[in-house]
């Protein structure tokens, strides 16, 4: 028994070919609502800022895929203390990172302020949990100083200031290696 | 002897069906030409290619039902070409019913048990549609309706083979595996020649360096392997999108509507699970386009749309996934109707933007039609389209344009890891097992269980099989309270037995896999993570290290658990 497979081309299945209009529209639609490139040139960058307590810390929006609220977050069995488990974020499971933990400071039970950061790095992504998001800074290279020696927030490589407010400045990764830095010698059995 | 027929049959089957398939798009297709007024010749002569190599396999498997059928519909084919205008509306939707028959017919085969008898009633009526345009009084009898006719109505030829989840693969590929295989063969030689030698206490200084190299290739011939394998799982997403080409001109029909398909970009190739698993999701949407989305002729023609509205379905890569679109020109997402019906459900939405509002219809319990129509309200919503798609990895998202016609668009990854999986719960948690690892499931009876030196056994088949508590084990909130799990877990990794005991079972469900990020390598009992309904993201055991736990896991010497233990008397 043999059939002829070469006969399911494209050409003789049961739709037409005069897609162009629609297919045109459907793409405008989903270019309308596409993330925009960061545009921000040179020198200037701009954080998303977050507190933790009543540290304002920000981060690079290059980082931040998107904020969302609340989540369910399954707890996974052993393990590390700053990972309070995995969250379903339309389909894709993440690790909800207790950023409290990461920086030292105690944890806290979520509030209605609490957000989700999701960042992306080299590849990975992951949802930092912080007490709010405050706002989106633009910063130039001279307005950012060295961090003082021992300054509050571990992972800073930076310090902003904004009138009386200071804001520390890091990275995701940053705050993902401060935890592991932390945690390290109390991980072996 | 028996069994040589049935494998038979499945052959039949796995060749025939695609192909009757096949034939019904082929015959959805002529019909445009027609309106058109193209060149149906070509067409015809593919159709009639078909259906004779149907009608040959079925001869050859004795099938004489299915032969007469084919027969029918070839001699139809052939006079449907020089047919009065009147005379071939009504042979044309003859032969994609008999089409559809001949699908049914094949698919009863399987089952062994061909229905001769509508296949007879079939012939009878192709014969005498044939002669309508023969006699004299050329009144074409009128198009059958559904369900009407003689014939059992197959549901329609959506209602697809699924076949026997085969895949084709070249032989140059086989060629190419069986390479791969060679060559992690070759390594784990090595590898066991070092290992002889370390066994022997003859280390060499250089066995390091091999030991570093061959682990190196063998994680490379693996890895290539499992890519090379995941190649063969593709297909192109167009065999999933053909399917609506029927399912729409039905469903047009049905509500006196004209809908053209367009399909784009399907060649994409996309994991056969995948592909198996998206089929119902985008039924719905479909559905709910044609539902909510199309508007009547009248009212198209007012708002100076052209008559026949059109449904578009695409994929396309972007960034390694598959984005598929579901478009259509229709009237758009009513906000004004979707923020009241949000209202009337308590949800605020004075404070939500515009996407918010339009995602909205992916909540449970949502929709907005005003009467439950056969299309729309059949108690399915989107959120459970939403929940299918997540349960893949994917996420779905809508974009509507008043007036102008929504967008639902589906976000996928290209190949999804599988695996059938038993799911239990303990305390409040709930977690996963790969099924190849359970040997048993049973209800766990104190009678049943032993503890010899704070080694908790519990007898399974004569055998007596380390037990632990699964919430212990696995550190869930809630005492642990082993000996009053209500069931046991029976599990078999490598030579080792091992059981878990847990709150409930719910049965083996196929579930996708999905890694689980670096960060969380050191929970070397979870192996991943997969989404259940509703979202909900449960942690899959690691069977072999589950295992390995259970045969060092003690009883606690004392302790609060030691005490509830006692209160049991089981000595």
């Amino acid at each position: 028994m043999s059939s002829d497979s070469s006969r399911s081309s494209d050409a003789t299945n049961g739709h037409t070919e005069t897609a162009e209009p629609l297919l045109a529209f459907a793409d405008a639609l989903l270019a309308s609502s596409q993330r925009e490139p960061d545009r921000t040139a040179g020198k200037v960058q701009q954080y998303v800022t977050f507190f933790l307590r009543d540290d304002e810390i920000g981060i690079p929006i290059l980082q931040c895929c998107e904020i969302v609220r609340a989540l369910a977050i399954t707890r996974v069995p052993e393990a590390p203390d700053h990972v309070r488990g995995v969250l379903n974020l339309r389909g894709r499971v993440l690790p909800a990172v207790d950023t409290r933990r990461c920086l030292g400071y105690e944890t806290a039970p979520p509030t209605s302020r609490s957000r989700l950061l999701v960042v992306e790095v080299a590849g990975r992504s992951f949802a930092l949990m912080v007490d709010r998001v405050a706002r989106i800074l633009k910063l130039s290279a001279a307005d950012i100083t060295a961090p003082p020696e021992g300054a509050r927030v571990r992972a800073a490589i930076g310090v902003a200031r904004d009138g009386a407010a200071t804001i520390y400045l890091t990275d995701a990764e940053r705050i993902l290696l401060q935890a592991s830095a932390a945690e390290a010698p109390t991980q072996k059995e | 002897m028996e069994e040589l027929f049935a494998s038979l049959v499945r052959d039949f089957a796995d060749e025939t069906a695609p192909l009757a398939q096949e034939v019904g798009g082929l015959l959805l297709k002529l019909e445009e030409v027609w309106a058109t007024g193209g060149d149906p010749k070509p067409l015809l002569r593919a159709i009639r290619g078909g259906l004779h190599t149907i009608k040959g396999n079925s001869a050859m498997m004795g099938l004489s039902p299915i032969e007469g059928v084919a027969h029918a519909l070839e001699d139809l084919c052939s006079q449907v070409e020089t047919s009065s205008d009147s005379a071939r509306a009504m042979r044309a939707q003859m032969l994609i019913e008999g089409c559809d028959l001949l699908g049914a017919l094949i698919r009863a085969a399987l089952a062994g048990k061909v229905d001769a008898a509508s296949a007879e009633a079939f012939v009878q009526r192709a014969r005498e549609a044939m002669d309508v345009g023969r006699s004299p009084r050329e009144t074409p009898a009128p198009i059958p309706v559904r369900g009407e006719t003689a014939v059992s109505a197959p549901a329609s030829a959506v209602d697809a083979y699924e076949g026997r989840g085969m895949a084709r693969i070249a032989d140059r590929d086989v060629d190419e595996l069986l390479e791969l295989a060679g060559e992690t063969i070759v390594g784990q030689t090595e590898l066991a020649r070092v290992h002889g030698r370390l066994a022997r206490g003859q280390f060499e200084a250089s066995d390091i360096a091999l030991m570093d190299q061959l682990l190196t290739e063998l994680g490379r011939t693996s890895r290539e392997m499992r890519h090379k394998l995941l190649r063969v799982r593709l297909a192109p997403i167009a065999t999933l999108f053909r399917r609506f080409g029927r399912f729409l001109r039905d469903l047009a029909r049905e509500r006196g509507q004209a809908i053209d398909l367009c399909i784009e970009g399907g060649e994409t190739a996309v994991d056969r699970a995948i592909i198996s698993r998206l089929y119902e999701p985008l039924v719905h949407i479909v559905r709910n386009a044609v539902a909510h989305g199309i508007e009547s002729a009248d009212e198209r023609a007012a708002k100076g749309k052209p008559a026949k509205a059109q449904i578009l379905l695409s994929a396309r890569l972007r960034e390694g996934r598959v984005q598929v679109c579901v478009a259509d020109d229709g009237r758009g997402l009513d906000m004004r109707a979707i923020a009241a019906k949000a209202n009337a459900q308590g949800t605020d939405t004075s404070k939500l933007s515009e996407r918010d509002i339009q995602r909205l219809i992916f909540q449970a319990g949502f929709s907005t039609a005003p009467s439950v129509s056969n299309l729309a309200g059949r108690g399915v919503g989107l959120d459970v389209v939403a929940s299918v798609v997540q349960g893949l990895g994917g996420s779905i998202d809508v974009r509507g344009a008043s007036g102008r016609g929504t967008v639902f668009v589906l976000d996928l990854p290209v190949t999804v890891s599988l695996q059938k999986a038993l799911i239990f719960g303990v305390d409040s948690e709930t977690f996963a097992v790969p099924a190849g690892f359970v040997l048993d499931t049973m209800a766990s009876r104190e009678k049943n269980m032993q503890a010899i030196n704070r080694v908790l056994l519990v007898s399974w088949r004569g055998d007596f099989v380390r037990a632990v508590d699964a919430g212990r084990l696995l550190g869930c909130q809630g005492l642990a309270r082993a000996w009053a799990r209500p069931y046991a877990i029976v599990l078999q990794a490598g030579n080792k037995r091992g059981a878990l005991l847990v709150d409930w079972l719910s049965g083996v469900q196929e579930i996708v896999v999905k890694p689980l990020d670096e960060t969380l390598a050191t929970c070397r009992m979870v192996a991943g993570a997969t989404v259940l309904a509703q979202g909900r993201v449960i942690p899959i055991l690691d069977s072999v290290e589950v295992v390995r736990r259970t045969n060092v896991a003690l009883l606690p010497e004392s302790s609060q658990e030691a005490k509830v233990e006692a209160s049991y008397d089981v000595f």
